[in-house]
């Protein structure tokens, strides 16, 4: 589904961003896996899958707290001279606190990866797509929390909301160059971010949902490749929320 | 080929100009200098210098002069 197409995706050490790096790998894509720090079975499992699948899968390393490693990784990906199909936005932090326990530097942190370096990333990545007149396509994950709110979830929603707000107003910039901007909603999903929540928490979500068990990874994935994929073509500015039906 | 004449050479072709318009274009003088066109000179730039400019450099570039003023200074593009 994806083969030729070179996509960049963020946030691949583990949990959504490994997932979808399998997939793509499995589907064809060339894949530039972005991680926040190097990691030696992580270079394997990048290694495995350009072995298994005759694609390249390449670590890139960068910290999203870091403006300067953030160029520097862009510019890796310019100097690769290859046009770029996709680019995933994965990558994000979560540091749960009530409202009035929130700190000044857990809000500016929460919006420096969930928000601000999204967007300076991808304006690197948009002005790659625009040399080769690529038609792209640009995903990045917010949370149903965007949409419903979650207790202690005040900075992590608000900088995922902040998310859809930006990729509206940049479907409509950038269609007219071919690139199309979408969201995806993810909402409680197994992953080492969720496994970190009580079971009381976990068991409450999950009977909001009309399929009531945790989402998997893969089922995550699986969005990001239709949507980075040409059966997608004529989607664009749009949230799709992978939530089990979450009420 | 020198940097000036690549330079030239990128407004030329981005904006389907002649050599003659260059002096005092303006960002927005033309029709094809437009938001759009904007980025395609960027990326033609970058493309032909091997850079990647600077988001602030990427708004200040507001004419064909300051253009070359951005690359001087800011990238050590000599022309």
């Amino acid at each position: 589904m994806l083969k030729e197409k070179n996509v960049v995706v963020t946030g691949c050490l583990q949990g959504i961003g490994k997932e979808t790096v399998k997939i793509f790998a499995e589907n064809g894509a060339n894949i530039l896996a972005c991680a926040y720090k190097q990691d030696d079975a992580f270079e394997e499992y990048c290694r495995l899958l350009t072995e298994d699948h005759k694609v390249r899968v390449e670590p890139i390393y960068f910290d999203m707290m870091d403006n300067t490693a953030i160029k520097a990784a862009a510019r890796t990906i310019q100097r690769l001279k290859i046009e770029i199909h996709g680019l995933v936005n994965i990558a994000g932090i979560n540091r749960d606190a009530y409202f009035n326990m929130i700190t000044e530097q857990d809000m500016h942190d929460t919006f420096q990866v969930n928000f601000f370096s999204q967007m300076i990333f991808t304006q690197y990545i948009v002005k790659i797509m625009q040399r080769y007149k690529t038609a792209g396509s640009i995903v990045f994950t917010s949370s149903v929390t965007a949409f419903d709110g979650n207790a202690g979830q005040v900075c992590y929603g608000a900088s995922k909301a902040a998310l859809v707000g930006a990729m509206k107003s940049m479907a409509l910039e950038l269609g007219a160059a071919g690139i199309r901007v979408n969201v995806i909603a993810p909402g409680v999903i197994d992953t080492p971010m969720t496994r970190s929540l009580s079971d009381e928490i976990i068991d409450d979500r999950i009977k909001k949902m009309d399929i009531p068990h945790l989402g998997e990874t893969e089922d995550v994935a699986n969005m990001f490749m239709y949507l980075i994929s040409d059966l997608s073509t004529h989607v664009t500015g749009q949230t799709i929320r992978v939530d089990g039906g979450m009420r | 080929m020198t940097n000036l004449e690549l330079y030239k050479k990128s407004f030329c072709e981005t904006f389907e100009i002649q050599e003659d318009a260059l002096k005092g274009l303006v960002y927005q003088g033309i029709p094809s200098w437009d938001s759009v066109g904007h980025m395609n000179l960027v990326a033609t730039l970058e493309e032909a210098f091997d850079i990647m400019m600077d988001t602030d450099d990427v708004i200040d570039l507001s004419s064909y002069e300051k253009g070359i003023e951005i690359l001087k200074d800011h990238y050590d593009i000599g022309f």
